[in-house]
């Protein structure tokens, strides 16, 4: 790529980064002209990507090389979700919403299952004495009480007073803890979002640092 | 002067959260950064694997990840690529930008490891649409499900590393670097559980939580959490970078975070008294 190119492209970059940050202080058109672009480019990119890196393959490949007009079946299927369009017919495309639904569901229960609840169950089947070491006795301990006291939370159908009441409120603050930890690691994210795009505006486009 | 603080003007925050950030990346003043048990064990998995290694990379992130996840990314390219490693790579990802993020990763090839070659060393697949059902696929054959072409146009088979590596399952580890879903719910449940393969995961923070619970049950056999675990595995690969040189900016942020934090509160809990008595 020219130099000039990359250039442009620098500032190009440090232009919009800067317009879609002023949103914080203050909604203005450059922000919306911002997004705006960015979104038509993501969504323009994306069909471009997939007609030249998938859909032109399986025309020229499969059926015009190949010869395999099966496929002409789903992506027929596929189609008729555009039929939404148009009043007249827009039933036909309850048959794509059919066979997404029915895949999907398929999908979920036979690959689920097993990784997420089965091996999930599993792994809270810990040593909670005599592993050698104190602090991997601890936090067995506290890791299977917490799922527990989590899980007796959401038994909706036993009132929670007494015995059941103290356990889902341990299970309550066992997922406060839980929820504290997940927003300390949304902000962690955001702000390293950030970062990334002062090093590029202080870096490559003030070089202001190496 | 507590009301003042319980309801200071966002704008003052974001204008002191710049001006920290940008002093901590001009001025920064080298706090340590110590490599934890987590990252140790995604370098340990790496340095482990027997030479010559094929190890599929999925690139399921897009530019939004770039700042936590290149560092991590370029981190194990040189892991890999080190002498004595010899490690193969095969990049693909269900995420649009998956081979623009190859292509911008392996860029370090060149300057750093010369005698490297593309399609022998490494390929790059790039993006596929279809989402999990391609992980399927690709485990029957790479060069059908990808159509025969990489994310550069050519001929998938011309290349001496897919002649050898043909489906995913021959993969002696799968990388994946995340931001998101499709990721490594996916891979768990179509690659690595029915085949056994290990996994190991760059993620970003916010997807961290939500790691944990598959980290534990083994799911995920090494982690890199966010910029900081970026940091750390590159430390460990002795070769600093982006993630290492914004750990200072991190950490300033974080403190000016908890400091308003702590002063909100107090303001929120004296002005409540306030209002009470």
């Amino acid at each position: 790529m020219s130099e000039t190119a990359l250039t442009v492209g620098t500032w190009l970059q440090a232009f919009f980064t800067i317009v879609l940050v002023s949103a914080v202080f203050k909604d203005n058109p450059l922000y919306r002209f911002a997004e705006h672009t960015y979104v038509g480019l993501y969504a323009g990119y994306g069909v471009a990507l997939t007609y030249f890196n998938y859909i032109r393959l399986n025309v020229t490949t499969d059926i015009a090389k190949d010869g395999k007009y099966i496929v002409l079946v789903p992506i027929i299927i596929g189609l008729l979700i555009y039929t939404r369009y148009i009043k007249s017919i827009s039933w036909l495309s309850r048959y794509t919403i059919c066979f997404q639904l029915g895949i999907g569901s398929g999908y979920v229960l036979a690959k689920d299952f097993k990784p997420f609840f089965v091996d999930q169950v599993r792994a809270t089947f810990l040593q909670l004495w005599g592993s050698g070491d104190w602090w991997v006795d601890v936090s067995n301990w506290i890791y299977v009480i917490g799922t527990v006291c989590s899980l007796v939370y959401f038994l909706f159908t036993i009132q929670k007073k007494g015995f059941q009441g103290r356990v889902s409120m341990v299970g309550r603050y066992t997922m406060m803890i839980a929820f504290g930890a997940a927003f300390g690691n949304t902000v962690m994210a955001r702000v390293s979002l950030f970062l990334g795009r002062m090093q590029f505006l202080l870096g490559d486009w003030l070089h202001l640092i190496k | 002067m507590w009301e003042k603080l319980a309801n200071v003007d966002r704008r003052w925050i974001y204008a002191l959260m710049i001006f920290v950030i940008a002093l901590a990346l001009i001025k920064p003043i080298g706090l340590a950064i110590v490599p934890s048990a987590d990252t140790q064990k995604v370098y340990d998995i790496i340095e482990n694997l027997p030479r010559g290694s094929i190890v599929w990379m999925g690139m399921e992130f897009s530019a939004g990840g770039i700042p936590e996840l290149m560092p991590a990314l370029q981190s194990m390219i040189r892991q890999g690529f080190k002498e004595g490693r010899d490690l193969r790579f095969v990049c693909a990802g269900m995420w649009q930008m998956a081979g623009d993020m190859a292509d911008q990763a392996f860029s370090i090839v060149k300057e750093e490891f010369p005698h490297k070659q593309y399609g022998v060393d490494w390929v790059n697949i790039g993006y596929k649409p279809g989402g999990d059902v391609l992980l399927q696929q690709y485990q029957n054959s790479i060069i059908e499900t990808a159509k025969g072409v990489d994310f550069y146009g050519d001929d998938l088979s011309q290349f001496p590393l897919m002649k050898e590596f043909t489906s995913l399952k021959q993969a002696e580890l799968v990388a994946i670097f995340c931001t998101g879903t499709p990721g490594e719910k996916e891979y768990i449940k179509h690659v690595t559980s029915p085949n056994k393969i290990p996994l190991v995961e760059a993620a970003i923070s916010v997807s961290i939580p939500e790691c944990m619970p598959l980290v534990q049950a083994g799911q995920i056999s090494g982690l890199l959490a966010g910029m900081k675990g970026a940091a750390e595995y590159e430390v460990l690969v002795e070769k600093p970078g982006s993630a290492t040189a914004g750990m200072d900016a991190q950490s300033f942020s974080h403190a000016l975070i908890i400091i308003f934090m702590i002063l909100g509160n107090l303001g929120y809990v004296f002005t409540k008294n306030k209002k009470e008595s």
